[in-house]
């Protein structure tokens, strides 16, 4: 059964991708979408095993790779990690194919999509299960490519192949880290299998290694690479500009990979060599640092963006961050559970947002929106337990797994954390702030669309909106259910048990009751801000726009990361290809090779062209040379 | 240089033996003047044989000149016949213009 | 010894001067005269030094017959006069000095053959001498029809298959002469000859051809 669930959506894939043709495009959505809500169910199933009989198995499909030291199988390993990751992705998936049967209706190409689909979600499925880090990156790589497929999708689109592109390079970037950092761990274990290698960390610990130079110690310079190859998974600061620019493609795909599995994958990868990362310390304050940066900076440019996606695009980015610094400062279990939770409402935000861009008919542009909340009623209502769960709002998913990171930032102690856990509470307000703007502009206010009258827009179909409602059913309920497995003190012994790691155990104090409300209050306290702002009195943002111009520009303009790297390494990048190009390969490689022999070939044949003259006396002539020759050489001799 | 010795007789052959060499390759007129001059190379061909039988005494020197004589004949008829045929054909027998070989 | 050397030179110089002139002349037919001369002189020589049957046959076929098939296709084919010499006209000037130098190479390597060997007289043969009794005809007969039989007989082959070769290569047939061919004539069948038809009175016969 365990095997079925890896192997089903590779099924579906395969026979939406290469029968889609002949199965007709009804077939398609249906089989691919019926076996992966399988697979959906059998992943619950083991889920529940996991709980309640601690069912920890490692199942091994085949050999892969038996070289020498190098040890290599295709295998499933279930346990409580790989249990969580197994329910999210297949549930968010099988969702988002149901959904896509009707967001798609009017696409062409409806079977290659479902094949996407299903192909992302098998090899997403490969990297949660796999045992040792080589399968690890061939999922890893394989939703890489997935991703590539879907965003570009409307391939016909410029932007949207700029886009896939623009993805895969940067994910590149970070690829390259994770590799090098495999390929370290082989060089001082002998090993890729991850029990082995989590068994021999201890004994390097003082380990030493030059690096570019540096001396560093071994353990530091591994966690240093995997935590790259993560940074260009899922999206963080220096490595995130890929993920606004991935909205180009259906918002189904940004549903799935861009919300709930995909960027998760890095978070994951932390989560699962935490026996690694445990020993550096300075890896963990690295990630910290980074997670905290990147989830004031996105959220810092959510505030002032105009397209619905990209604002839930970065909203994403800054919830990532805020799951890796609770990875960062040791509470893994916690970051688990937000991500967990945040993969049910992100998923409800982003399928609710296309629901409202098919209501405007293809309007992406959040002032063009407006004052619809009468009109389509269902998709408002999701949308708002969605921006209360992603907020924190009391009671609901979000506020357990938010407030939680931000408690175990305080109680860690150390600057870092102290740091972490205030940065955290100014993002929660701008989260809430930017949230809640979307909703006011885009359900309220005036109707701002010139396009379509506010006649024409209407809910969105029932094969729609069942997903959203089973979404929203686990963005409201996801958090307290299953609070106390995953965070409870007890869930620490009883469900995680070796699938996490902890060096010293999380301490199960409480922070002061004046911290524990800060965050609640301020959220509380965002709507009527937000209403204000953005309803009440329009020239509020307006006027601060003016007045802070330069910081205005900044922010609009994504803290100029894009130019910089624009600047720094595409326009080098591309004046060397040309220089390469232009003389290189056409004057060097191709004047030595092919033109330059065949025109040496065709001077040469156009001068021996003319010993053919048809004039016997010449033909004579040469005989007679010869003859000559030959007489004096048999003379000389 | 008033007894005459086997040298005399070779230089002879040797010199006609050249001419008709050049006659093959640096005439500008017409083909019959090559087919001559292939004459003139068996004639001296020829002088050499009869000079060597006489002076050794050997008569198959002169047995083989009977021989290339037969062939020369031969040859030549049938080269006259082909300059014929070609002419009916092309109309020249010039030998600039013969250059049908030409590739 | 004298008179040998004499005529050797006369003869000589006449078979040198003949050999240039068949190339240099600007009139084909003078070509071919100069040739004929050429055959002469060098025929005196040979029977001078005592091969007179071969003298006699090169008079006989080469001038006879050769040299008169020659002149046949010069006058037969429509050979233009040359309005100069061919080594004073510009368009082949240029090919002369090296066609004389390569000449010149071989006529010297010749040379050098010859100037570098002495006569070996322990080179000849015992068989085929000559003998002083009979004349050069008749010792010519002797060895030709007993030793070297089978090369007689191949060279008959030779000019049988040079003279069927000429006759086929400029055999044509002339379109508008009406030959009978007898074999045709004698192998016609009734049924292509003689041709029934019914007549109904009155009507006539319809003949088509």
């Amino acid at each position: 059964m365990e095997i079925s669930i890896i192997a089903l959506p590779l099924i579906a894939s395969i026979i939406s991708g290469f029968f889609g043709k002949i199965i007709g495009d009804r077939y398609s959505e249906i089989i691919t979408s019926l076996l992966v809500t399988i697979s959906a169910v059998f992943s619950g199933i083991v889920f529940y095993e996991v709980i309640q009989n601690q069912y920890e198995e490692n199942i091994v499909i085949a050999t892969w790779i038996n070289s020498g030291t190098l040890d290599v199988n295709w295998s499933m390993k279930i346990d409580s990690l790989s249990a969580i990751m197994l329910v999210v992705v297949t549930s968010v998936s099988s969702l988002v194919h149901i959904y896509s049967i009707g967001y798609m209706s009017h696409d062409p190409h409806k079977p290659r999509f479902m094949a996407y689909l299903s192909l992302f979600t098998f090899a997403m499925l490969m990297l949660v299960t796999s045992d040792n880090f080589i399968q690890l990156f061939f999922g890893w790589e394989g939703v890489g490519l997935c991703s590539y497929f879907l965003i570009g999708f409307w391939f016909k689109k410029d932007t949207a192949n700029a886009a896939a592109i623009k993805a895969f390079v940067v994910n590149r970037v970070g690829d390259f880290g994770f590799a090098l950092g495999i390929f370290l761990i082989f060089y001082l274990f002998g090993t890729v299998n991850y029990s082995e290698v989590f068994e021999q960390i201890p004994t390097i610990i003082d380990k030493k290694l030059i690096f570019l130079g540096l001396e560093l110690n071994a353990i530091d310079l591994i966690c240093l690479l995997l935590f790259i190859g993560a940074m260009g998974k899922s999206a963080q600061i220096f490595l995130h500009t890929w993920l606004p620019d991935a909205m180009e493609g259906p918002t189904p795909v940004s549903a799935l990979i861009h919300a709930a599995t995909m960027v998760t994958a890095g978070v994951f990868l932390v989560v699962r060599c935490s026996p690694i990362f445990e020993y550096s310390e300075l890896a963990l304050n690295i990630i910290t640092i980074v997670g905290m940066s990147t989830a004031f900076f996105a959220a810092t440019v959510a505030l002032v963006q105009t397209d619905i996606k990209k604002i839930i695009a970065y909203s994403t980015c800054s919830q990532l961050g805020y799951m890796f610094f609770a990875t960062g400062v040791g509470a893994y279990n916690v970051a688990m559970f937000h991500l967990f939770t945040h993969a049910f409402f992100k998923a409800l935000l982003f399928l609710g947002s296309g629901s409202v861009i098919h209501a405007f008919k293809d309007e992406q542009n959040i002032n063009n929106m407006g004052g619809v909340w009468k009109k389509i009623p269902y998709t408002y209502t999701l949308m708002i337990i969605g921006t209360l769960a992603l907020t924190g709002f009391p009671f609901l998913s979000g506020f357990y797994s938010k407030d939680a990171i931000i408690e175990f930032a305080y109680l860690k102690g150390n600057t870092v954390g102290y740091y972490a856990a205030g940065i955290g509470i100014l993002t929660a307000f701008l989260t809430s702030i930017y949230s809640w703007r979307l909703m006011f502009k885009t359900f309220h206010g005036e109707y701002n669309n010139k396009a379509i009258k506010i006649e024409e827009t209407h809910e969105s179909p029932l094969v729609m909106l069942i997903p959203l409602i089973l979404l929203a059913v686990g963005a409201i309920f996801a958090g307290v259910t299953f609070k106390e497995l995953f965070i409870g003190y007890d869930g620490l012994n009883y469900f995680w048990q070796d699938s996490i790691f902890f060096l010293e155990p999380l301490s199960s104090d409480h922070p002061p009751f004046w911290f524990l409300i800060l965050t609640p209050i301020l959220v509380i306290i965002s709507i009527p801000v937000a209403f204000y702002l953005f309803l009440k009195n329009k020239n509020l943002p307006k006027q601060i726009a003016e007045v802070n111009k330069p910081l205005y520009q900044f922010l609009i303009n994504k803290w100029y990361f894009d130019e910089l790297y624009d600047a720094v390494f595409v326009k080098s990048s591309k004046k060397f290809g040309l220089f390469l190009w232009k003389f290189f390969d056409l004057k060097i490689i191709d004047g030595f090779g092919p033109d330059g022999i065949s025109s040496l070939i065709k001077k040469f044949s156009i001068k021996a062209n003319k010993f053919q003259s048809g004039f016997i006396y010449q033909y004579a002539f040469i005989m007679l040379l010869g003859f000559s020759a030959l007489l004096t050489f048999l003379i000389v001799q | 240089m008033t007894e005459i010795g086997l040298g005399h007789y070779l230089t002879l052959g040797a010199v006609i033996f050249s001419i008709g060499v050049i006659g093959i390759f640096l005439n500008r007129k017409n083909i019959i003047v090559i087919l001559m001059s292939i004459e003139l190379i068996l004639l001296a061909v020829n002088i050499n044989l009869v000079s060597f039988s006489i002076y050794l005494g050997d008569l198959s020197g002169q047995v083989f000149t009977l021989f290339i004589l037969t062939v020369a004949a031969a040859e030549a008829a049938i080269g006259l016949a082909i300059i014929v045929v070609y002419y009916r054909n092309t109309g020249t027998i010039r030998v600039e213009e013969i250059d049908k070989l030409k590739g | 010894m004298i008179a040998h050397a004499i005529f050797f030179y006369i003869f000589s110089i006449i078979a040198v001067i003949s050999a240039i002139m068949v190339t240099a002349s600007k009139n084909t037919v003078h070509s071919v005269f100069f040739l004929i001369l050429d055959f002469i002189s060098i025929s005196c020589l040979f029977i001078m030094i005592g091969a007179e049957f071969l003298g006699m046959i090169m008079l006989i076929v080469y001038v006879g017959a050769v040299a008169v098939l020659f002149l046949f296709v010069v006058m037969m084919l429509n050979v233009a006069q040359q309005k100069n010499q061919w080594f004073l006209s510009k368009s082949s000037s240029g090919h002369i000095p090296i066609g004389l130098i390569i000449s010149a190479i071989i006529f010297f390597e010749l040379i050098i053959v010859i100037g570098g060997w002495k006569y070996k007289p322990d080179l000849f043969s015992q068989n085929n001498l000559f003998e002083d009794q009979i004349s050069n005809t008749h010792s010519l007969g002797q060895v030709l029809y007993t030793d070297y039989i089978h090369i007689f007989q191949i060279s008959g082959m030779i000019l049988l298959v040079a003279m069927i070769g000429a006759i086929v290569l400029t055999y044509r047939r002339r379109d508008r002469v009406k030959t009978q061919s007898y074999l045709k004539q004698i192998s016609r069948e009734r049924s292509e000859g003689v041709e029934l038809k019914e007549v109904t009175s009155n009507e006539g016969v319809k003949i088509d051809d």
